[in-house]
């Protein structure tokens, strides 16, 4: 069976650097300057890391209007600044055949939290009725698909690390298969104090217990563990003639997409697990790349299992090795894997034949999409 | 600003037939299929008062809960959570009764419907934390995200396929089938395990509590004087397969997948649209999907959580697609309550055990049909049935409408 073509029309990001559609996306990928910082929404006390990659709550309150601001938790605002970025960007209505896929790692914790408190203070008269719908993680979607107009599928995925790319590649199903004529596709997370606390307290983070500076330093040699960010990144992909037809201006093609399952325990990596035949490997098998995305975000878990599967998929010596990482710039969170597919597009809008997002996240989900400048 | 149109629908060329060619169910009956239908054809009401959660000072104090001997007898490690224990039984059951073994199975793409997650640990463990009694390890958060189910899965049942935790309220078991056979008829897999799983939760019972939505006695669906649900928990997994791969492997069929439809309402974060809308829509589109017409459909098992607004909802969507009486209809959430995300795989299930055993599970605790239900809702007993084609509803949170189609394959060896 044969499927549609798949373009990408818009872009839109609120991230630790920047907010807006494409060229503030270009912008902040051109300046390659860090977000990263110390914390400062919360004070990270008797914590061993300190920093991240926070998005200012001014940039955030100009994108999402007052009344809005005052319904919505965090999560939910900044899923639906950057989609309405996008959106704008593409310049596209909603409708029946407007689709949406968010992809998040933790989802919205802070109404959890915020709910379970109201119990343990007041019993079950403490519950809050409104704040009860924002535990479910596909409450980002559904605020979004309201504010936009998406009548078409609405999905969330939950992954972790590669939440955004998975989604933008289950978003570009959607529009292969029929199924949407346009889907708003990407990713979100927050930077949540007792997320990040707990995961510090696991050593999931960097410094991770070594003696090495807390830093976010993908494939080096000292490195030793992601830095949190937080933000959101959503991309329109289109049905290509249906974007044609209307005169969108189309950035990039995902020509392909793949996404499969390496098998190994949960939480964990393993630079010797190989997923020989997988959707993934057979992908990548005798392609070449101009530039590559990678996943590797400083958890040198990741990182030596990127470049170990890379190097078999795409040689030893291949000169894409390492992967370019996005990490040290925005701080790891569900929005980056959809920033580089973001950042592929505009590298195939600017001539680069074909560019490949890889990524790999603990616990064995392997993802790649292939963006090539639209034909 | 211009509309994106409708989609540019089903791409050109042939398309794959795909069958239903494993079942396993983990439900408030106990571990198995076996045990679920003859739950379902007995008509037996598994709504119980609850055990696992501290239920004092809320409205409703009842749930259709995994028998703990059950839970016990799983052959799962106890050191897993609740739900991926209950996941990893009845996915393993699917995957057995398909005889799906080697390459075939490796090559499986693995979609799991999935809300509350490794939770009901994750809870102790913060609670006590909160309340300054720490209790138990860090290492019960590990699980508390819906995707640790899909990595517990991947991991034991070593399946190389696409991996996708789909998190749609409601409608996440029945989301997941969808999407898994999208995959399969794409030709990216020829075979997918998909289904869903939720075990209870103090967030999810406490929740639904302050909602209002949990009627203190066992739910009656499309009742007059209904009010609200009953919530419940288990695990549903489908194996659905290229017909051609499953014949040439010698597997057997359940049913056929015949389509499906899947909608936003874009109205309300947790209402449904009140005129059926989405509804209406994702239903048209399982039809269109399936190229049937409404009049080929013989059964209906309902979403019918017992709220006054779904069942309200649904039945005004039901008509406008049936017609009045245009079909059959029942909710097994009156059997096993509503068991949330994977809530869309169980009843999925239900539907094709209904197909094939020529018997529609009844809606139990239905004792005086809401005049604005202008359907045989099967009240109290289940009744034999010579159905063809039939329809499973689950809509969510957000406004998330997945209509899922079967239809009777030629009878099991």
């Amino acid at each position: 069976m044969s499927h549609h073509r798949v373009v990408v029309t818009g872009l839109g990001t609120v991230n630790a650097s920047t907010a807006g559609g494409r060229e503030a996306l270009a912008g902040a990928l051109a300046l390659g300057r860090s977000a990263i910082g110390p914390v400062r929404t919360f004070a990270p006390t008797d914590c061993a890391s300190r920093l991240a990659a926070e998005v200012d709550e001014a940039t955030l309150a100009s994108l999402v209007d007052r009344d809005a601001a005052r319904r919505l938790s965090r999560i939910c605002r900044l899923a639906l600044g950057a989609c309405l970025l996008a959106v704008r960007d593409a310049d596209i209505a909603g409708g029946p055949g407007l689709g949406i896929v968010v992809g998040t790692e933790h989802g919205d914790f802070t109404s959890s939290r915020d709910f379970a408190q109201g119990y343990l203070r007041r019993g079950p008269g403490g519950l809050s009725p409104m704040i009860f719908p924002n535990t479910v993680m596909n409450t980002m979607a559904s605020v979004a698909a309201i504010a936009v107009g998406a009548k078409a599928p609405s999905v969330t995925v939950n992954q972790a690390t590669l939440a955004g790319d998975l989604a933008v590649a289950r978003g570009a199903r959607l529009v292969a298969d029929g199924r949407a004529a346009a889907v708003v596709a990407g990713g979100v997370d927050e930077l949540f104090e007792d997320v990040y606390r707990r995961l510090s307290q696991m050593g999931a983070l960097s410094p991770m217990r070594s003696r090495a500076p807390e830093g976010c330093r993908p494939f080096a040699a000292d490195h030793n563990g992601p830095v949190l960010g937080e933000g959101a990144t959503f991309l329109v992909l289109e049905e290509r003639e249906a974007a044609r037809a209307r005169g969108a201006r189309v950035v990039a093609e995902i020509a392909e997409t793949a996404w499969g399952n390496v098998p190994t325990p949960p939480h964990t990596g393993h630079a010797r697990r190989r997923d020989a035949g997988s959707p993934v490997a057979r992908l990548l098998r005798d392609r070449a790349f101009e530039r590559c995305y990678g996943a590797g975000n400083g958890d040198p878990a990741v990182d030596d299992w990127e470049r170990a599967l890379l190097a078999r998929d795409l040689g030893a010596g291949s000169s894409l090795l390492p992967p370019v990482s996005l990490a040290p710039l925005f701080g790891q969170h569900g929005g980056l894997g959809a920033l580089r597919v973001g950042a592929a597009a505009l590298d195939a809008e600017r001539g680069a034949a074909s560019v490949l997002v890889h990524g790999i996240a603990r616990g064995g989900c392997r993802t790649a999409l292939v963006v090539e400048p639209a034909g | 600003m211009s509309r994106p149109g409708s989609p540019a629908g089903r791409p050109s060329g042939r398309r794959p037939d795909i069958v239903v060619s494993g079942l396993g169910v983990v439900s408030p009956y106990g571990a198995g299929v076996k045990s679920f239908w003859t739950g379902l054809a007995a008509g037996t009401c598994a709504i119980k008062p609850i055990t696992l959660i501290d239920t004092e000072g809320f409205r409703s104090r009842i749930a259709a809960e995994v028998p703990a001997e059950a839970v016990a007898a799983l052959g799962v490690s106890r050191r897993r959570s609740r739900a991926d224990r209950l996941a990893l039984a009845a996915a393993r059951e699917a995957l057995v009764d398909a005889g799906l073994e080697g390459p075939a199975r490796r090559r499986s793409a693995l979609l799991i419907g999935a809300v509350g997650g490794g939770m009901l640990e994750g809870e102790d463990w913060y609670w006590g934390e909160t309340r300054g009694r720490p209790s138990g390890s860090l290492r019960a958060l590990r699980s508390i995200l819906p995707l640790s189910h899909a990595e517990t899965l991947g991991w034991r049942l070593g399946l190389t396929g696409p991996k996708e935790t789909v998190v749609m309220a409601c409608a996440s078991g029945a989301a997941s089938i969808a999407l898994g056979a999208d995959l399969v008829r794409g030709g990216v897999t020829p075979t997918a395990l998909v289904g869903g799983v939720d075990a209870l939760t103090h967030i999810c019972f406490m929740g639904f509590n302050a909602l209002k939505l949990l009627d203190p006695t066992p739910c009656r669906p499309f009742d007059r004087d209904r009010r609200g649900m009953s919530i419940g928990e288990a695990a549903a997994f489908l194996v659905i397969e290229d017909a051609d791969h499953c014949r040439a492997r010698g597997g057997r069929a359940h049913a056929r997948f015949a389509g499906y439809g899947m909608t936003t309402d874009a109205h309300h974060v947790t209402a449904p649209h009140p005129e059926g809308e989405g509804m209406i829509h994702a239903m048209e589109q399982a039809l269109a999907d399936a190229g049937l017409a409404s009049s080929a459909v013989g059964y209906v098992n309902a979403h019918g959580t017992g709220t006054p607004q779904n069942d309200r909802a649904e039945a005004l969507a039901l008509r406008r697609v049936f017609g009045e009486g245009g079909v059959l209809v029942s909710s097994t959430k009156s059997l096993v309550g509503h068991t949330m995300a994977a809530a869309g795989s169980v009843e999925a299930a239900a539907t094709i055990l209904a197909l094939q055993h020529g018997l529609l599970p009844p809606t139990a605790n239905l004792e005086h049909v809401d005049p604005e239900v202008p359907f045989d809702c099967l009240p109290g007993t289940a009744r034999p049935a010579e159905v063809g084609v039939a329809l499973s509803n689950s809509f969510g949170f957000g406004g998330q409408n997945v209509s899922l189609l079967f239809e009777k394959s030629a009878p099991r060896d």
